[in-house]
């Protein structure tokens, strides 16, 4: 249900880019940690849109994997050997693994996001 | 014709930016702010009614309620002795910057003269740690019934926060999970949290997470 608000965000930064043109197309970045699930946006987006120089806008989603680097060493993280788990887990079992160089400090790089990176926009007649 | 305008910003930046306004008002006041998250029934408003009672003669506390549609909370922190600031969130599953500070107010007198603004967000281990108030820190209570692999399913709760409560540790003897467990587990995602045992319903270990509280407002005075 925090989609809506995300959405309401998504909606409110590409009005403002967007100046009198009407916006056809959004590309966000989502990182698999965001805790965002993008149908869900959608769905808020296509409500929370109507009317405005947004309405029918189609949103396009780029998944980020997350990133698990060792705050001594630099090393990020292979977090291949959880891949048949789901992202957070995945990530929880790195953290708790700590890194090959023996230190436990490792701080997530990517992942956590959740970013507008462009939009399309047709003037207006 | 159409074109392309880039933004690259994250959804977060509106929020972050009232937040860095909400941090620097409580630099100014030098007043501690900490954002409690746990999920339903971890013991969040008791945490904060067991702090209220054994600080309100020392420390000026506010606390902020963020609830789905109710007042219930509000009610037992102000029966504790403290005014509380009811935040009903419609449904939402988060607090963001904007709301603390439509409830703190334009003049804010009363958070203004605060020592702490405890912030009690909404029950939820996962969105609440992507949204920063303005706290100068966020706090996970982790009660024992549900389970001491929370860390380990939640690692963004535990990870992004200071400290962690380990509430309901009088339990123990009744259920399956072990607080040693949870504490490894803690500390396993994230080696500098602060670890607490304490049980609300006794009073057990609250000392030291009453310590720690004055500790962060000391250091918050001396910075």
């Amino acid at each position: 249900m925090h989609e809506m608000p995300v959405a309401q965000h998504v909606l409110n930064l590409a009005l403002q880019a967007a100046g009198r043109g009407r916006v056809t197309d959004i590309y966000l970045r989502v990182g698999e940690l965001s805790a965002v699930v993008p149908s869900s946006v959608d769905v808020f987006f296509a409500h929370l849109s109507r009317s405005t120089p947004a309405e029918h806008a189609r949103l396009h989603f780029e998944i980020v994997p997350p990133a698990v680097q060792c705050l001594k060493c630099g090393q990020p993280a292979d977090l291949s050997c959880w891949r048949d788990l789901p992202p957070m887990q995945a990530v929880a079992r790195a953290l708790a693994a700590g890194c090959p160089c023996g230190d436990h400090q490792l701080r997530v790089t990517d992942g956590t996001g959740f970013e507008l990176t462009k939009i399309l926009v047709e003037d207006d007649l | 014709m159409a074109k392309i305008i880039p933004i690259l910003k994250d959804i977060t930046e509106a929020n972050n930016q009232i937040a860095a306004g909400l941090r620097e008002r409580f630099r100014r006041n030098k007043a501690l702010v900490l954002d409690i998250i746990a999920s339903p029934g971890a013991g969040k408003t008791s945490l904060l009614e067991r702090t209220i009672e054994r600080l309100k003669d020392e420390l000026r506390i506010v606390v902020i309620e963020g609830d789905p549609t109710s007042t219930l909370d509000a009610d037992r922190v102000e029966a504790a002795g403290v005014s509380a600031v009811q935040i009903n969130t419609d449904g939402g599953c988060h607090l963001e910057a904007a709301m603390i500070r439509s409830a703190l107010g334009p003049d804010g007198l009363e958070s203004d003269a605060a020592d702490v603004i405890i912030i009690e967000n909404v029950g939820n281990l996962l969105c609440p740690t992507g949204w920063d108030l303005g706290e100068d820190a966020k706090v996970v209570v982790a009660s024992l019934p549900e389970g001491d692999d929370k860390p380990l399913k939640y690692p963004m709760a535990f990870l992004t926060a200071q400290a962690v409560v380990i509430n309901k540790i009088d339990l123990e003897p009744y259920v399956p999970a072990k607080v040693a467990r949870l504490r490894a587990n803690a500390l396993a995602i994230n080696p500098g949290l602060a670890v607490f045992e304490v049980s609300c319903l006794t009073g057990q270990g609250l000392d030291a997470w009453l310590d720690w509280v004055r500790q962060k407002l000391a250091a918050k005075r001396a910075a």
